[in-house]
């Protein structure tokens, strides 16, 4: 817990100098290239960085629009007393981000020029999700830095440094290819007509070509793992790949027993949505070399994260942009998807379960659910749990090995924000 | 060479003493229980082979009758001159042990985790029963003709014991072999809307889809997960490369242009990928593991490759001459889907007219019978049979150069891979 002091001495101090910037401690600071100028740590950020943010800006605008829980600058603060400089997270990796966007862009070219259209169409379109999990990996690799003495800069160890740090973005990219392919296969499983707001690649493209460019993915994803050369790491993200099938399973697969368990459902969730990103958080300390203990708090950092974000997702399917019920897309309940809240309001209302057994292709249907659902405490023990799950993301990354350096503080800081924003968001 | 005289000397002279069996080495042994006991290099067998072995022959006896031009009794032998006690071993019969093994974890494996499969698991091991055994022999032939020799007296020493080890790992690469493979074969199957055209229903089109790709996805995870586990980069990185092969070959198949579709060079490229690539990987991973130099590696790698060429060509010729030697008995369901293989190719060479025959497609009975016409008239399948000769002796050549070794089962093995080429061109079905 220490190096959270440290971190908050260190900005009550710079608050106390920086006079007027002090009230910014207290909220987000928006992306704008203000940030760049009046953020209070901002000098830590690398050389250049206010010129290739606002390139990164530009291209990035359109999927700002849709990122912006990312962004939003009216999230609430943690209660918990503690006045913190509330940089973006986003931004701290800015650069890096769109480098692996660049790397990933090229990685996926093919020989065949319809596969090679097909596997790059996720790398132009579907920012956020794009961006969520290789911002969490680079933050993570930052926050699981060796400290290295000034001496050494340009040094044999500062050239080691950059060389995992190179690994360590490969972790993202093969994390994207991997985490893609499936989406272009659950797309083919679900006949889905739109992603992330814009046609699916099986609509247009067919759904035998968006099979093929998910396999594609997936091969190059195995290539540039074997690159690494580290087969603790390869073991890992082939778990995830299978994880990532039997979710898919077993969603498809589910008995009727099977919809009503919590348990079934947290176990599909964790398949589903969890263990890609806990295993790559995990695959990035094991390329920095550290102890088998670290590297599962990595992991648990990133399990509880991916849990936490589903949960909420739930809900949102619920409940939308308003805080009431039944505004959101309900695209869940419409494809017969069970999820949490409505598994704990049929824990509250057994009768409820002959509702659900009877399915949900009558709209009728639907809305008694619902009327159900708003009656029990379905919500509010979803977003619970999914508090729970963010708070032991937080003491995951309280945990790691006390560090002095800046940087580390700061990837810590910004990786529980990020559990914040994913408790808070609204959409 | 050396190691083929060493072969032909150890075989003439069990033939010397065997007296009436002699005569059974001038042709193949039927795969029948006789075999197993009489068979010149019986002896080489693992224990309890005969018991395993009519328990094997009963549950193939279904896939005996497509796959069995790797045991028809009358293959030609080679003519090339030299007078070499033909011990004509059936290949399959060498590991058949091993390969009912490897087959009975698959069809569990899937089954048992993704339910709904069942019946797609039967898929497996119904349709392509010889496609399904093919790989699988040769890389275990493979494995025992690259087998470093071991002395006598580490019998059941650190040795034996790192053989053993040894062997399983290369038993997983045909394992991870068919598991890809087949996840290919799924993932081919899926249809696109324009294929409900031809009858298929609605409903069954999606279901279809949908376990196609999901019985394919956990068949190429398992394969991740496995070839992970044998815990060596270079082998992943092969196989991963065989995969991506496989869907590029896929792709290029269903995207060619115009063209593209009268190229030889387009044609052969596209066959690599989608026959030959797989295989010769695998055999290169067999050698890998094994530990052998990068050279040894390459001569594996290229025997799978000429091998996979050989049969492919083979095949798109069977397909216009079925089991007769003429014309147009085939099955022609290559040139009905559109597909223009080498002899069509050939073909075309000589007649330029017939480009503009296949241009205008195949959808009309009548235009296919004039591009057999002209393919009657051609050389196209002389020629495609020559270029399949070409790339089993190039294999046979690999073989020929892998390192000398005293070990029967290294000597049986490669003669195997080696009567594996010949069947390979000589088959009729």
């Amino acid at each position: 817990m220490s190096w959270r002091w440290a971190l908050a001495r260190r900005v009550a101090a710079l608050a106390a100098t920086g006079g007027g910037r002090g009230a910014q401690a207290q909220r987000l600071l928006p992306t704008s290239s203000a940030a760049a100028g009046t953020c209070l740590l901002g000098r830590h950020h690398m050389p250049l960085t206010s010129q290739i943010r606002s390139k990164v800006v530009g291209c990035r605008g359109a999927a700002l629009v849709s990122s912006r829980w990312l962004h939003d600058a009216q999230y609430q603060v943690r209660q918990d007393g503690a006045s913190r400089a509330q940089q973006d997270p986003f931004e701290l990796v800015a650069d890096e981000l769109s480098l692996l966007a660049n790397r990933l862009r090229s990685m996926v070219a093919a020989e065949v020029p319809k596969l090679a259209s097909a596997a790059e169409y996720f790398f132009k379109v579907g920012a956020e999700g794009k961006r969520f999990r290789p911002t969490v990996l680079l933050l993570m690799a930052s926050a699981l830095k060796f400290p290295l003495s000034e001496s050494t800069e340009g040094g044999v160890l500062s050239i080691l440094a950059d060389k995992l740090r190179t690994r360590q973005q490969n972790i993202a990219e093969i994390t994207e290819m991997i985490h893609v392919a499936s989406l272009l296969h659950d797309d083919v499983l679900d006949d889905a007509d739109t992603r992330r707001g814009v046609s699916s690649l099986n609509l247009i493209m067919g759904n035998k070509l968006s099979v093929l460019a998910g396999d594609f993915l997936l091969s190059r994803a195995c290539v540039a793992l074997a690159a690494l050369g580290n087969t603790e790491v390869v073991s890992l993200m082939a778990t995830a790949v299978e994880h990532l099938v039997t979710g898919e399973t077993m969603q498809i697969s589910t008995s009727r027993e099977q919809r009503r368990s919590m348990e079934y459902y947290l176990q599909k969730t964790y398949y589903k949505t969890a263990s890609l990103i806990s295993n790559s958080c995990k695959a990035v300390a094991i390329l920095a070399g550290h102890t088998a203990e670290v590297s599962m708090f990595a992991y648990e950092y990133g399990r509880n994260l991916g849990l936490a974000f589903q949960l909420i997702d739930d809900v949102l399917d619920f409940t939308g942009t308003s805080a009431s019920l039944g505004k959101g897309s309900l695209s869940d309940i419409r494809h017969g998807i069970i999820t949490a809240p409505m598994l704990y309001a049929i824990e509250e209302f057994p009768q409820l379960q002959e509702i659900v057994d009877r399915g949900f292709d009558n709209s009728a249907n639907i809305e008694i659910a619902l009327d159900y659902l708003r009656k029990s405490r379905g919500i509010e023990r979803t977003k619970e749990l999914a508090r729970e799950h963010a708070d032991r993301a937080v003491k995951a990354i309280e945990s790691l090995p006390d560090s002095d350096d800046e940087d580390v503080l700061t990837s810590r800081r910004a990786l529980i924000d990020i559990t914040e924003r994913v408790i808070t968001r609204t959409k």
